[in-house]
């Protein structure tokens, strides 16, 4: 775990580091913000904040009888972190962060779908009191929780806003493998629906 | 701009903070109402263990769930919940691997022995918890039976008694009670006119199992045995199996998913990899438990067959026991005859 934990650290680094030189203005461009939801609507419930930063994008405008239609495919990187929980019973609060890229196709309707690949992820899960016993002794846990590698693919559709480049609607359908987990991995599935932006507002 | 984001950002990060430390507040202790969830951490595991009920007098009774791979909150239901918290508080336990605990261990870790050691660190934590003086009465129901039993021979110390509800202490020789159990109550059945076709199947099933054990045919035994009682309750034999519905939901809140996946996990490591049905037996150890003790057991018990009450009872090693055979139950009394089952529970509780 730890192994995971100093890659993450590094590849997180190297990712700030590299957008620190990156033209404000340009960045800013590039980058969309998202916020929603996150959760399994059932068992738990959490926030979601996260950016997309563009790296390549390709416009194919096609001839049809009715017109013009442009479709636009965008490999972005990804990044985003969240909070979910179970309130009641509290064996089910984590954060969760994850590193990847996105493949994303717009129509010409503004209808979009993507695929993400998020290979660098960690969940660290917060328990309520804990005690640990080794042998005889019993002594209280501070900060009781663990950490787990959490590698994360996502599938989802959206809708740009009428006359936005980059803001709109999302739902992902979000599958994450949380490992070492008790004598193997947890597969774990998730629910995401928010709003992306831009904050140049770009259109 | 650069400020707006920061600013936005720093609110974002500002209401996950709030929302994280107030998911975390715990509240001062009610010891006449209990709502608390703790967590044990023993040998790479962190385990749940849901508190409620009536903690005034520092008394509790501690539930093992069956399975292996079952999930503690599955018994929070009916009288446990309605009568039995009432009188002291109870605490329904996720062991290794199962329900909702997580961690970080080997399969190898994954196994009875570990498991009871587990137990035993769960008794030291409400102790801690809740002081030396608490008052700890053990129950294990199917596989719990053979799990509490274990941790009893062990270390009884902490433990004030020991119920044993339809208890597996002799996992190992199930498999040839249940071809003698099945064929008896399908031929009885058949006699009374009961579902004659089911019955008849168990029978050939019964005559077409292997001689000697084998997981697949094992598991077609158990599955039959499941199966049988339900027909014994559409036949009123057996009374029906009553869950309420919990209020609160706790166990769909409690995320099933991760508990089902645990328990498949589980049950892989103790029943296919270890062998629980083929190697396991406590009989002979059972004399070393000597701490009050009493067993409950359905009279249609098909799933650990009712012989193995008696065999508990003669064998336990206590000069204070007793028994009980509930006479509408089938394999879980609790929600077969819930009533009854408070009754003695309860008397057994308070007469300790």
């Amino acid at each position: 775990m730890k192994k995971f934990n100093i890659i993450f650290l590094l590849i997180a680094a190297l990712s700030l580091q590299a957008q620190s030189q990156t033209d404000g203005s340009s960045f800013l461009n590039q980058t969309q913000f998202k916020v929603g939801y996150y959760g399994s609507l059932l068992f738990d419930n959490g926030l979601n904040l996260g950016a997309e930063y563009q790296w390549k994008e390709k416009e194919k405008v096609k001839e049809k009888k009715k017109g013009q239609k442009t479709i636009r495919q965008q490999l972005l990187f990804n990044g985003s972190l969240g909070y979910s929980t179970n309130f009641t019973l509290q064996t089910d609060n984590g954060l969760q962060t994850y590193y990847g890229l996105i493949w994303r196709r717009t129509n010409h309707k503004r209808r979009q779908i993507n695929i993400e690949l998020n290979p660098l992820g960690y969940y660290r899960s917060f328990l309520p009191e804990a005690f640990e016993v080794e042998g005889n002794e019993v002594s209280k846990v501070r900060f009781p929780g663990r950490s787990y590698y959490a590698p994360s693919i996502s599938f989802g559709i959206g809708r740009l806003r009428k006359k936005k480049r980059n803001a709109g609607w999302y739902l992902n359908f979000n599958y994450s493998m949380r490992m070492p987990y008790n004598a193997g991995a947890l597969p774990v599935f998730s629910i995401q629906y928010g709003h992306r932006f831009n904050f140049k507002n770009n259109k | 701009m650069k400020t707006t984001i920061l600013n936005k950002l720093t609110i974002a990060g500002i209401a996950i903070l709030l929302l994280g430390i107030f998911s975390c507040t715990k509240e001062e202790i009610n010891l006449n109402e209990l709502d608390e969830t703790i967590f044990v951490r023993h040998k790479g595991a962190d385990m749940p263990a849901y508190i409620h009920g009536n903690g005034s007098e520092k008394v509790f009774l501690v539930i093992l769930h069956g399975g292996p791979g079952g999930s503690g909150l599955q018994y929070r239901n009916n009288t446990i919940k309605s009568r039995i918290e009432k009188n002291n508080a109870v605490v329904y336990f996720d062991q290794r691997n199962s329900g909702n605990s997580q961690g970080n261990h080997s399969e190898a870790d994954v196994n009875i022995d570990t498991m009871a050691e587990d137990v035993l660190a769960l008794a030291k934590v409400i102790k801690a918890k809740f002081g030396d003086d608490s008052k700890l009465f053990l129950m294990g129901h199917s596989w719990g039976g053979a799990l509490g039993a274990a941790a009893l021979l062990k270390n009884q110390e902490d433990f004030t008694a020991w119920i044993d509800v339809s208890g597996a202490h002799s996992p190992k020789g199930m498999y040839e009670q249940y071809k003698v159990v099945l064929k008896e109550i399908a031929e009885e059945q058949i006699a009374l006119n009961n579902n004659v076709i089911y019955w008849q199947t168990v029978i050939d099933l019964v005559q077409n199992v292997g001689q000697n054990y084998s997981v697949d045919d094992f598991f077609m035994l158990n599955r039959a045995a499941h199966a049988g009682e339900r027909k014994l309750e559409e036949d009123n034999i057996a009374n029906k199996a009553q869950i309420d519905d919990s209020d609160d939901n706790e166990l769909i809140l409690n995320n099933p998913i991760t508990a089902t996946w645990n328990s498949n996990g589980v049950l892989d490591i103790i029943v296919f990899k270890n062998g629980l049905w083929e190697n396991v037996s406590l009989t002979d150890r059972l004399s070393e438990i000597t701490i009050p003790s009493l067993v409950l057991w359905g009279k249609y018990d098909l799933v650990v067959p009712t012989l193995y009450a008696q065999e508990a009872f003669d064998n336990l090693g206590s000069e204070d026991k007793d028994i009980f055979i509930f006479e509408k139950s089938a394999h879980s009394p609790m929600d077969n005859e819930p009533e009854l089952f408070a009754d003695k529970v309860i008397e057994f509780i308070n007469g300790h």
